[in-house]
């Protein structure tokens, strides 16, 4: 088995006296897509904080092999581990090409980012016809597309979505997880939280439902979706209108 | 307030008291103390205008200048007992705050903190060259207070006096932020939007923030001129406003605790510094402000809370935990009088013709629709197509182009948000605006403005306690309904995304609304939650109220919904039963997208 891009053990997270994450333990394996479901306050952004190093954690992250210890965010930015947050956290008074060429700041003396951008505007049409426009002027699902393609710009080796799909129309949903899903056949790992259960099994490989701070639950989506708990928690009855 | 609080606060009071009679405590120590206790009046005032209400003043000297002047020019000029000069004194420096405040407090930012610096150097230098304020030779010769044969001339007793002052504001300050009037300018910091759209005249807030902490200062001045019994400009320059700020900043300009423990840091190290640094560098001037400086860097750059929390923290590992508080028990009693819905079916809403243009962009184009009470009705259609504009055009927080908004027959187009608040329209907003830092029920409480009355006077009396109790009860029956009670004394950023888009829907609900508009309430939430969450839209529905939603999910949408207004860049695109928009090729084609 080759090694996983992530792995995490018994990680543990805590803000003062309130245990977000209590022990987890999970892996990404290289080029496949990963999903996290859980209920709301369950510690699946912590999680992501924590292995992005945006909040001191306990127990161990290994990234490609090499244990992430004390690190600051931008040591691990540069091991090629990019975080696309739950608000999106754009730079919305700068135009959205100026957001993508931000995005490739710690390959900034690498050449030029020319290519890249047209691997993103390839990627993201819509990022193209705005380009100069500022982001805070972009529509919701345009935002989410400029998050996720400023964190491509610097070509990450694992890429953790949090909660893509959310407030966006479901015609855009389908467009952002199948942009997810392209990603990976081309390479990327990738991390997704997600709070669209239905939508997020169908283009993982894995999944981990997170309760209460730990796993309750992993397997295969077809597993996961054969659940009587994950049915009637996370799916629901399936209508004509789902995502 | 927590068992740490309270321990600190029982002790700094017992050494506040037993400290002076000890035997052997140096007089000078004494009037060390009483300077303390009138810069943490000052300070006092700042916690509440710069920490809670998030206005910076360099001016608040001037206002200790206020009080000061005007104590020394009745005692000296017109003969008037102390006494009678108090009540003047705080009416003088707080009739002043309010007209200052009524010009200036329009400003914002750093344009607020650069006004305050010119109203109060320009206040220096008229004390200084007009003969009215004895230009800088100043004012002397102003009487010592005597109460009953009591000199307070005498600097113990004196400082009695300082102490009973600051015990009263503080009193007095705890109970102004715990009240009506207190949430409102606490609600300041959440942003005024929010807080407008609650009912809240965030000018007001502001200026009452303004006028308390003049007053407080005033006082602090009224105190100074019969310690020092003489007055002059310097002590009111701006220099000294600096000083205050200092104060504030150091102890921690968050809680009143700081504003307490930075006086006394402040006050007692300038004493030090005077006497150590001079000597020391075996030169004259004032280089205290030097290392002042260098303080305030640092505590910026290492504990930007100041160093009340550290001395919190420290006391509460000392202490055992506290219990946690206990969640009141579920009751269906209306705890405050309910407004009458109109009758079901009877026309609540009608948009017509409503237009938004944003320079060239038309934001929303034309769009019309009518609710009738007891509907759901949701407003649906691609991201960037108007639908939060729509929002933002009926509640009051943009301004139409075009068009009118009847509610219940009268015409808001136009009107203010919080108007349209009173009317009876809440709202929850796609970009959730709770305040920072202030818990869940406090929050959810704010929602409940329009429905007391109590004002900063009764509130800073203890008088509105009833009224208080009555919010509150209302703020756990909101809770309780949306499934979040025991997150009730969390701090509200604490809580997830998800969950903060409840505790907005409780803060709506508090309002007793007729009209209740929602943006994206779902988004967030799994599945089990959405379906909790349709199922009190429901219960809310069949009590009468009227429910327009902007929402992405389509199980959510189509299962809870009696009609459906679709959007699509900006223009009415159909309306419809659910049913029939489902099978609507041109919705279908724009937003839906046929079913993978």
């Amino acid at each position: 088995m080759t090694q996983p891009i992530l792995d995490v053990q018994a990680l543990q997270v805590a803000y003062d006296a309130i245990i977000a994450v209590s022990d987890v333990s999970m892996t990404v394996p290289k080029g496949s897509i990963v999903t996290i479901l859980g209920p709301n306050g369950a510690g699946k952004s912590s999680l992501l904080n924590a292995i992005m190093g945006v909040v001191p954690a306990g127990g161990g992250i290994h990234f490609a092999g090499r244990a992430l210890g004390g690190e600051s965010v931008e040591a691990r930015v540069n091991d090629g581990l990019s975080l696309v947050p739950e608000k999106r956290e754009l730079f919305y008074s700068m135009s959205v090409e100026d957001n993508l060429r931000l995005g490739r700041f710690r390959l900034r003396h690498q050449g030029s980012a020319e290519p890249m951008l047209n691997e993103m505007w390839a990627l993201f049409p819509r990022l193209k016809e705005r380009r100069r426009q500022l982001a805070g002027t972009l529509s919701g699902g345009e935002r989410q597309m400029l998050a996720m393609a400023r964190a491509l710009m610097g070509e990450p080796r694992l890429l953790m979505l949090d909660e893509p799909s959310l407030g966006l129309a479901p015609l855009i949903v389908r467009e952002i997880l199948q942009t997810a899903s392209n990603l990976r056949d081309n390479g990327v790992s990738i991390l997704l939280v997600e709070q669209n259960a239905r939508a997020a099994l169908r283009i993982a490989d894995y999944g981990y439902v997170l309760e209460s701070g730990r796993v309750m639950l992993e397997g295969e989506p077809d597993a996961l979706q054969a659940d009587q708990r994950i049915v009637e928690s996370y799916l629901g009855v399936r209508s004509a209108v789902s995502v | 307030m927590s068992a740490a609080h309270r321990a600190v606060a029982l002790l700094l009071l017992t050494l506040a008291i037993l400290a002076p009679l000890m035997p052997g405590f140096p007089p000078f120590w004494v009037t060390l103390l009483s300077y303390i206790g009138l810069s943490a009046l000052v300070a006092l005032g700042l916690v509440v205008l710069v920490g809670v209400a998030g206005l910076t003043s360099f001016g608040q000297a001037m206002f200790v200048g206020f009080g000061a002047y005007t104590t020394a020019i009745l005692t000296t000029r017109y003969g008037f007992s102390p006494w009678a000069t108090l009540p003047v004194a705080l009416v003088v420096s707080g009739l002043l705050a309010w007209g200052i405040g009524a010009i200036t407090l329009r400003l914002k930012g750093h344009y607020l903190a650069i006004a305050t610096i010119a109203w109060n150097v320009s206040f220096f230098y008229l004390a200084g060259n007009l003969d009215f304020f004895q230009r800088n030779d100043g004012i002397s010769g102003i009487p010592a207070i005597t109460l009953l044969g009591i000199d307070f001339a005498r600097s113990i007793n004196f400082y009695w006096l300082v102490l009973l002052c600051v015990l009263l504001a503080i009193l007095l300050t705890r109970n102004l932020l715990d009240s009506r009037a207190g949430r409102a300018v606490r609600a300041l910091r959440g942003g005024a939007l929010a807080a407008e759209s609650f009912g809240v005249n965030t000018f007001n807030a502001r200026v009452l923030a303004f006028v308390y902490a003049g007053v407080l200062a005033g006082l602090s001045g009224w105190l100074y001129a019969h310690l020092q019994r003489a007055v002059n400009p310097s002590p009111f320059g701006i220099n000294m406003s600096i000083d205050y700020l200092l104060m504030a900043v150091a102890g921690g300009v968050h809680s009143i605790g700081g504003a307490l423990l930075g006086a006394a840091i402040v006050t007692l190290l300038r004493d030090q510094l005077q006497t150590l640094l001079p000597s020391l560098l075996n030169a004259q001037g004032n280089f205290e402000t030097i290392v002042f400086g260098g303080l305030l860097i640092l505590i910026l750059q290492f504990s930007p809370q100041g160093l009340w929390p550290h001395l919190m923290k420290l006391f509460s590992r000392l202490l055992p935990k506290p219990a946690a508080v206990p969640v009141p028990p579920i009751s269906e009693a209306p705890p405050l009088p309910l407004r009458a819905q109109p009758a079901r079916g009877a026309e609540v809403l009608r948009a017509s013709e409503l237009r938004k243009q944003f320079g060239g962009l038309v934001a929303v184009d034309n769009v019309g629709f009518t609710l009738n009470a007891g509907e759901v009705v949701g407003l649906i259609g691609p991201n960037g197509a108007g639908k939060s504009t729509t929002f933002n055009l009926l509640t009051g927080v943009l301004a139409a182009t075009k068009g009118n908004v009847a509610f219940l027959g009268e015409e808001i187009c136009g009107s203010t948000a919080r108007h349209i608040a009173t009317r009876g329209v809440a709202r929850t907003f796609q970009h959730v605006k709770l305040v920072r830092g202030m818990s869940v029920l406090d929050n959810v409480a704010l929602g409940a403005h329009l429905r007391g009355a109590a004002g900063p006077l009764s509130a800073a009396l203890h008088l509105d306690r009833a009224e208080e109790a009555r919010i509150f009860a209302l703020a756990w029956q909101q809770l309780h309904r949306v499934g979040l009670a025991q997150c009730a004394h969390l701090v509200a950023d604490d809580l997830s995304l998800g969950q903060q888009r409840l505790v907005e829907i409780a803060r709506a609900l508090c309002l007793d609304p007729v009209l209740l508009l929602l943006d994206e309430p779902a988004a967030g939430l799994r599945h089990l939650e959405k379906a909790a969450l349709a199922k009190l839209l429901d219960r809310l529905r069949q009590d009468g109220m009227t429910i327009l939603l902007v929402e992405h999910d389509m199980d959510f949408v189509m299962n809870l919904t009696d009609r459906l207004v679709v959007m699509n860049f900006g223009a009415e695109l159909a309306q419809g039963r659910p049913k029939d928009i489902q099978g609507n090729p041109a919705v279908i084609d724009a937003y839906l997208g046929t079913a993978a």
